[in-house]
């Protein structure tokens, strides 16, 4: 019997990569995808999925990693949204000319120029012109059986291209719906095992996919790519149907016709909009109208022969847009759409809805208005506005609280007990009005950005440091240098993961500017992923103790001897437990920076009670046993000389630090030793360094 | 949305930060405890002033002084003060 569950669609979304038994999960977090993610490696953890997992310091590395696993003849699957998939762009154009039949999962969000977490379909629309399959999905249900679909799809030889199943970020990936879970022996059938033709692998194939043509065979081959996508309109068409068989549900194929039966007029919609525009359609229904509904499946290819049917019957269509083309004026599927029907011979006037950016909700009362517009064309056959955004007013709310200027304002949306707020408070109490925050997206950016007055740039993820560049090369052009204060405020992963390559340059360069990491040893703004700066055996959400799992089973990265290895002038670990030692810390940066003698580094160590799962009036308690054990000590080094600041006569046991924390409770004796012994490693060395007087490397 | 709102400029379509659009945020109804102060075991060594995440202490004449608008009750005044004059005690 089919088994079933509530579930959000990121999890259907995993049961889906579960039941295709996927081989290779490359994965770096970002809102609303991450769950997604997270259910597929507490499948693995626990043995459900015996799958290679692998968290990417990056989107474009993830997409690398899914490239790279496809080639080499494996089934991958990623995901991500909005400014990740934006970041993968290079490797997603790369994917369809491998021919690399990678499934990928976008659950929406807005891309870039106004930051918001809701969804639009502004990240996947610089991705649907590259040869991807893109299909939309309406219902956790769909998620589920669309992802097992497309690897059907992409993997059949007419098509061998990449698919990406596009779902709403909010609406479906954290609503929770009934989901039927079907049996894998059945899926078994239904998907064989992916075998490519042509692998990266000598010991299978002498030929492999080639990765450029000389400029004569481009035009050719172009169309040949539009050939194979129509060919896969075919084949998406069949393998829906194949499926609907089988498993008894199926979804039109490329587009899916809703009361439509003697309509004189259609709306087009997509996602998960559909379902309210369905209900808004079945009144419209009872008022007598004469209208129905088309939910358009497949965004690319582009079903133009189906629309162009349509379009035979029906002589008013009404195109509900998640998304502008700037510099057109409107939608685009409308501008798709409009290009599709143009050379018909009798063509039916068409309207564009612009609605639901950023995650603002379609209500079925705004699908009901369009609906009555839409008829009110039929009525007078004439269309007075093509396109129409819909607008709604934003809620009140309370505003912030009127006070005397400072750098930062009290309290926040932050969690209670937070240390990153600690830190941040600190900070620009040393530095005063006169300073800059560039901030990478982080907890930070959510939290605090909204609470200073000294300006807060949020810069793009992997970019921060060279945000920081450009603003600090601005001032020096200008003579300012020294005036005011330029700092780099960033978690972890904006430090040691993705913003590495960025904060290497501008090391290296000699940027004469502040960069901090408050470093709380996981990516928490997404929900505490792992990140190259969580310590051994730390239980994440991409490194879940399960079955087979333990926590994260490698050390963390040394940045301060990666820093060391730049030369720069000065180097400082801090803790939010000893604030004096910070705030010297901050001021001796600003100073050296004002000196214009290069980049000054400044790592903090900031316990997080809800990833850390510490109750929270203990994240200073806890930080102080971070220092006091050993397992964050505290150090500079200037002009290459280390200075170890907090030496006690003895370290404290690790595990009185460790035992606060639930995200080290499962751990067994020995891995408890295992950490005692790695620390105690790390603070002989640190003790030698010192002894040195000045690091070989300056 | 998580995201603040700004301020509107002149120049159409550019949403600005800072200015009125920021300030103390008001959070007193997020609290489940709420630090009480005993003045006279207070030592005025303001570790809780540094320590409060939320910037919601100041240094007054008779001792530390908590905004309870800013509050979030995490209790972190109370763990640190070494003299034990902070309470936390369960709002009602």
């Amino acid at each position: 019997m089919t088994e079933f569950d509530v579930m959000p669609g990121n999890k259907a979304v995993a049961y889906g990569v579960k039941l295709s038994r996927v081989e290779v999960v490359p994965i770096y977090p970002i809102t609303p995808q991450t769950t997604i993610v997270e259910y597929i490696g507490e499948f693995i953890a626990n043995g459900e999925l015996e799958a290679e997992y692998i968290q990417a310091e990056g989107e474009h590395s993830a997409m690398g990693m899914a490239i790279g696993a496809s080639l080499a003849g494996a089934r991958a699957f990623t995901a991500s949204s909005s400014q990740g998939v934006a970041y993968m762009h290079e490797c997603i154009a790369q994917a369809p000319g491998y021919r690399t039949p990678i499934v990928m999962a976008v659950a929406n969000r807005t891309l870039g120029w106004y930051w918001a977490l809701g969804p639009d379909y502004s990240d996947i629309m610089p991705e649907l012109n590259l040869g991807w399959i893109v299909l939309m999905a309406e219902s956790n249900q769909e998620c589920l059986d669309t992802v097992i679909q497309l690897y059907r799809v992409a993997e059949d030889p007419r098509v061998l291209l990449p698919a990406m199943m596009s779902l709403d970020g909010f609406y479906l990936s954290y609503s929770y719906e009934k989901v039927l879970i079907p049996d894998q022996e059945v899926v078994d059938e239904f998907l064989p095992p992916y075998v490519a033709k042509y692998p990266v692998d000598p010991t299978i194939s002498d030929k492999w996919p080639a990765p450029g043509l000389p400029p004569a065979l481009h035009t050719t081959y172009r169309r040949l790519f539009e050939e194979v996508l129509g060919d896969a309109k075919r084949v998406i068409k069949e393998v829906d149907e194949e499926f609907r068989e089988i498993f008894g549900r199926g979804y039109g194929g490329l587009l899916e016709e809703y009361k439509c039966e003697g309509a004189e007029a259609v709306l087009v919609t997509m996602g998960s909009m559909t379902t309210a525009a369905r209900r808004a359609v079945d009144r419209l229904r009872r008022e007598g109208k004469r209208i129905g509904l088309v939910k358009l499946r497949a965004l690319r290819p582009f079903p133009k022969e189906e629309f162009r049917r349509i379009a035979e019957e029906v002589n008013v269509i009404g195109v509900v847009d998640r998304m502008v083309l700037h510099g057109t004026g409107g939608g685009g599927v409308f501008a798709d759409l409009k290009s599709a029907l143009y050379s018909l011979e009798e063509r039916p006037k068409l309207l564009n809805f612009v609605a639901g950016m950023g995650g603002d909700d379609i209500s079925v009362e705004d699908f009901m208005a369009m609906g009555r517009k839409v008829h009110r064309v039929l009525e007078t056959g004439r269309v007075e506005r093509e396109v129409e955004f819909v607008e709604h007013p934003l809620p009140p709310s309370r505003g912030p609280v009127p006070m005397e200027k400072m750098p930062i304002y009290p309290s926040s949306g932050g969690c209670a007990g937070c240390g990153a707020s600690i830190a941040l408070r600190n900070i620009l109490d040393v530095l005063g009005l006169n300073t800059v925050v560039i901030n990478p997206p982080s907890c930070a950016t959510v939290n605090y950005s909204a609470q200073v007055s000294v300006p807060w740039v949020l810069a793009n993820y992997a970019a921060g440091p060279a945000y920081e560049t450009g603003v600090f090369r601005a001032y020096r052009i200008k003579g300012k240098t020294g005036r005011i204060a330029v700092i780099g405020f960033s978690g972890d992963g904006g430090t040691v993961d993705i913003g590495l390559q960025a904060l290497s340059g501008a090391a290296e360069r000699g940027e004469s500017m502040i960069w901090i990491c408050y470093d709380n040893e996981a990516y928490m703004n997404t929900g505490v992923q792992r990140s190259g700066s969580t310590p051994l055996f730390s239980r994440t959400t991409s490194t879940p103790v399960g079955k087979l799992w333990r926590g994260k089973g490698q050390r963390r990265k040394n940045m301060v001897l990666i820093m060391a290895a730049h030369r720069i002038p000065y180097i400082a670990t801090a803790s939010i437990a000893y604030l004096p030692d910070l705030r010297r810390k901050v001021k001796r940066a600003a100073e050296i920076t004002a000196a214009g003698r290069g980049l000054a580094y400044i790592h903090i160590q900031q316990p997080c009670p809800t990833g850390w799962y510490f109750p929270v009036d203990k994240t200073v308690e806890v930080a102080r046993l971070a220092v006091e054990t050993g397992a964050w000590p505290l150090l500079e080094i200037e002009e290459g000389r280390l200075r170890i600041n907090f030496k006690p006569r003895k370290l404290k046991p690790i595990g009185e630090y460790l035992r606060l924390q639930g995200r080290f409770r499962h751990l067994t004796e020995e891995e408890i030793a295992e950490i005692q012994r790695v620390v105690e490693e790390d603070w002989r060395s640190w003790l030698e360094l010192e002894k040195m007087g000045k690091l070989p490397w300056y | 949305m998580v995201l603040a709102k700004g301020e509107v400029s002149e120049v159409k379509g550019l949403m600005l930060r800072g200015g009125r659009s920021v300030g103390g945020r008001y959070v007193a109804d997020w609290r489940t405890f709420r630090p009480v102060v005993d003045a006279s075991k207070c030592r005025k060594c303001w570790l809780c002033v540094m320590y409060c995440p939320e910037g919601a202490i100041g240094r007054g004449e008779e001792g530390a002084v908590i905004d309870l608008r800013f509050c979030k009750g995490c209790g972190i005044c109370a763990n640190e003060c070494p003299a034990g004059a902070i309470e936390m005690v369960r709002e009602e």
